[in-house]
């Protein structure tokens, strides 16, 4: 018996992709990076704590590229969320709701998120 | 909050007070409370990776063993537990029901709690042990 492909009920798919909506998605995937990424941050006081060797190995594998890779990554997440964060609470003041202005608030987080994670970086760790 | 499992006639119903009001408010207000005070946490945490990124013990004691740097630091820690035991939650719940949803919350909490306790522990014995 030959199964044929059964006409299925429109969901995401049909609506236009907005900057809207991709932010509010990011600011959810960038909260759930944040969770885990404080798991780095207190290994690494706790190592610290511990003793000089646990925190070599620590620092080891932070400075590796992989390390700095996913240190740069939650370094624009964190920023991200907390631009993200203002947006709502601008929104809490029923201000910037319009069209129009919703979506530069979403540009604005998304290209001030960048600007800011390039200018730490920047500034702290590839010039210092 | 417990969940209460939603039917379409509750729904339908305007009168019925479906969801807990005081348990949700707290949430919200919460959830802003702690967030505005992990923009100070940013910064700070910023000021604190950058002077110590890669640095051996003796400057991450000298600096996070500084009880103004140390003490504060371990404070909004907790606060960033709050918040991501919080905003967790609201994952959770939109994705998950029932019993897992009970079990996927209690590893939220016992996760928040971990990094919470490891991170003011660790901070406590560097500020008063060294």
């Amino acid at each position: 018996m030959t199964v044929r492909s059964r006409p299925l009920s429109p969901h995401l798919q049909i609506y236009r992709w907005t900057i809207t909506m991709t932010m509010s998605i990011v600011h959810r995937a960038t909260g759930i990076a944040n969770y885990a990424g404080m798991a780095l941050l207190a290994i690494w006081l706790a190592a610290a704590a511990w003793g000089q060797e646990p925190l070599n190995l620590v620092n080891d594998i932070y400075g590796s590229w992989f390390g700095q890779l996913v240190l740069f990554a939650f370094t624009w997440s964190l920023i991200h969320h907390m631009l993200g964060g203002i947006r709502h609470f601008i929104w809490d003041f029923i201000i910037g709701m319009e069209p129009g202005q919703r979506e530069t608030l979403a540009w604005a987080n998304l290209v001030l998120s960048i600007v800011l994670t390039l200018l730490v970086w920047t500034v702290f760790v590839w010039m210092a | 909050m417990r969940e209460t499992v939603i039917t379409r006639d509750m729904v339908a119903d305007p009168k019925t007070k479906y969801g807990n009001a005081r348990a949700s408010t707290r949430h919200f207000i919460t959830q802003r409370l702690t967030g505005a005070i992990n923009i100070a946490f940013l910064i700070f945490l910023l000021f604190v990776v950058v002077r110590l990124a890669g640095q051996d013990r003796p400057d991450m004691v000298a600096v996070l063993g500084n009880g103004w740097i140390g003490l504060p630091l371990a404070a909004l820690l907790v606060v960033v537990a709050v918040h991501m035991r919080n905003g967790m939650r609201d994952v959770l719940e939109d994705y998950f029901a029932g019993s897992l949803y009970r079990l996927l919350m209690l590893l939220n909490t016992l996760f928040c709690i971990l990094v919470a306790v490891a991170g003011v522990a660790a901070l406590l014995k560097l500020v008063f042990w060294g």
